[in-house]
């Protein structure tokens, strides 16, 4: 509850009729941005959504989305199995994206799941992106007033951007680059994405607490790269506090917000707007490289570039964790079995993963080994639905089975880890 | 390029825009649209479930009664006031029929990847 008791949720409290002393007690106090704008004040690391009936309408859609990837999709998969049995095949039986088009694109149920996710999807972003236009102009002074303030940095660089980073993943109006609230669109987007479940950023922080240290120990500076709102840039900072942690991103406006973000918490970490294949550090800056998600979204050139890039930055003896959909083989699907054909399809397509059959085709592996990389296939677990890792430490540490997210993949699984040679 | 609003910058970048609202799955697009339909109907009535326990919450602190509530006489000019808010809602629940036009089948652009 304490959590509760902030400077934020107080000044959101109707009446506000509580001491200052509790307010002095808090355990999370933030000192007063200049031009704030949190009209119901926050809950921990969460500003909560502007206006009450945004809040409840996000809630539903986030309800609605855990029925939908939940009960409707395990559904939508049984009636595939029936269809295959139906017509003589075994379930998973690999088949052409063609047959299984034909098989399954008729059946109600597997049209419900992928309309009726595809349709939340759009209609949240349309919602969050009214309310951050109807408040335009507090909303960009609120950034502006932080551009140039402390703790930490921001480094903006217009122009850098490469064509390709340009789409409007996950159908997010404008993409990363195109739309100066993409930071807000994106925090608020996901944490519907993460059924609720990161309100917290308990899966960034399960993330940063699975990242493997070098081996003598020694943590001076880490990056994470594509960091969007930097909520694992935080979370490194707050297990590594003496590090000096650094976030890029592609997106200007995304690192705008992360560093705002940052501010408003007080947390000392650094932001650039930089290609993670062009990052601007000198050599062998780093003791740990981290990414979460992000060669998923770029293309296969670009992932190799990455790689390049990362060990060029890693001083040796220094660690590379990227976690992502493919960077475990065991993680790949590309196996043609047909719910697998038609959601690979309709991820790339229709929630517009630009990059995803790209990805699924790089030599990841291969290009860390040629990039100077000793790999290391049982590195820490690690999942590419950071709640599912937080949830499978909660669920180690209290023992009770909890309800996963019901996504893809399991709480964690070994991820890759690449030692620079 | 990004909607602006007088001259600040906004670091935003142009941007390759997606058809995706044009896809239909059901193969027949009134269907889909139906669903952003119910989709944001459902959202709406918890808004105004979540609102109204609030509400009821805090006047029962403050002894107002059920009763009350079910008996109160709206004014003209708040009878004005709910008929616009109407509108504004019938827009948000419906204006999507009149634009997504279905023209693509989700499988239509596959192109052997
Ligand atoms: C799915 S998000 C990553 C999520 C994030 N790591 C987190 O912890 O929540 C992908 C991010 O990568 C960024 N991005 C895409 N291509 C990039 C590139 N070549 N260099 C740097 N950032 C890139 C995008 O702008 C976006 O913010």
């Amino acid at each position: 509850m304490s959590q509760l008791f902030n400077r934020r949720s107080m000044m959101g409290m109707a009446g506000g009729a509580l001491s200052a002393a509790s307010v002095l007690s808090s355990s999370h106090a933030h000192a007063k941005l200049k031009n704030d704008f949190e009209p119901r004040g926050g809950d921990g690391i969460w500003e909560r959504l502007p206006s009450l009936n945004l809040e409840a309408y996000d809630e539903m859609s986030t309800s609605t989305r855990k029925w939908v990837n939940g009960a409707l999709a395990r559904a939508a998969q049984q009636r595939a199995n029936e269809l295959m049995v139906k017509n003589g095949m075994k379930p998973d039986q690999q088949i052409s994206f063609e047959d299984a088009s034909k098989l399954l694109s008729n059946d109600p149920i597997i049209a419900m799941r992928a309309s009726s996710w595809q349709r939340l999807q759009w209609h949240m972003w349309q919602e969050l992106k009214r309310e951050f236009y109807d408040n335009y102009d507090a909303y960009m002074s609120e950034m502006e007033a932080t551009d140039k303030t402390g703790p930490g940095t921001l480094e903006l660089n217009p122009g850098i951007e490469p064509e390709y980073t340009k789409h409007e993943i996950h159908m997010q109006p404008g993409g990363y680059t195109g739309d100066p609230f993409a930071g807000h669109l994106y925090l608020y987007g996901t944490a519907n994405f993460y059924v609720g479940q990161n309100y917290q950023d308990q899966g960034h922080a399960a993330l940063a607490a699975a990242v493997p240290v070098p081996a003598d120990g020694k943590v001076r500076r880490i990056l994470d790269a594509g960091c969007s709102c930097g909520q694992q840039v935080v979370a490194l900072k707050r297990r590594f506090p003496d590090a000096e942690v650094w976030g890029v991103d592609i997106g200007a406006p995304m690192v705008r917000y992360a560093h705002m973000r940052a501010v408003d918490n007080g947390v000392d970490v650094n932001f650039r707007h930089a290609l993670a294949e062009k990052t601007g550090f000198p050599d062998g800056y780093f003791d740990i490289v981290t990414s979460y998600i992000l060669h998923h979204e770029v293309t296969e050139q670009a992932t190799y570039e990455i790689i390049r890039e990362t060990s060029r930055v890693l001083r040796p003896g220094g660690v590379y964790f990227p976690v992502d959909v493919y960077t475990m083989p065991s993680r790949r699907v590309l196996d043609g079995t047909p719910m697998r054909r038609i959601q690979d399809w309709i991820t790339s397509r229709w929630n517009h993963e630009r990059w995803w059959y790209d990805y699924q085709r790089s030599d990841f592996l291969g290009e860390m080994q040629r990039s100077g990389f000793a790999l290391n296939m049982d590195g820490p677990e690690a999942s590419a639905y950071a709640v599912n890792l937080s949830q499978a430490r909660a669920r180690q540490t209290s023992g009770r089975p909890q309800a996963l997210g019901d996504m893809s993949g399991q709480g964690g699984q070994k991820n890759i880890m690449g030692t620079k040679i | 390029m990004a909607e602006t609003k007088g001259n600040r910058p906004t670091y935003a970048t142009d941007f390759i825009t997606t058809d995706i609202e044009k896809v239909t799955f059901f193969g027949n697009v009134h269907i889909d649209n139906m669903m952003t339909t119910l989709l944001a109907m459902g959202n709406e009535l918890w808004v105004q479930r979540k609102r109204q326990h609030i509400l009821e919450a805090l006047l029962a602190e403050k002894g107002v009664k059920p009763e009350a509530i079910e008996k109160y006489v709206a004014t003209p000019a708040q009878e004005q006031a709910w008929a616009k808010e109407r509108d504004v809602l019938v827009a948000r629940l419906w204006s999507h029929h009149d634009k997504n036009t279905g023209e693509y089948n989700f499988a239509s652009d596959w192109n052997g990847k």
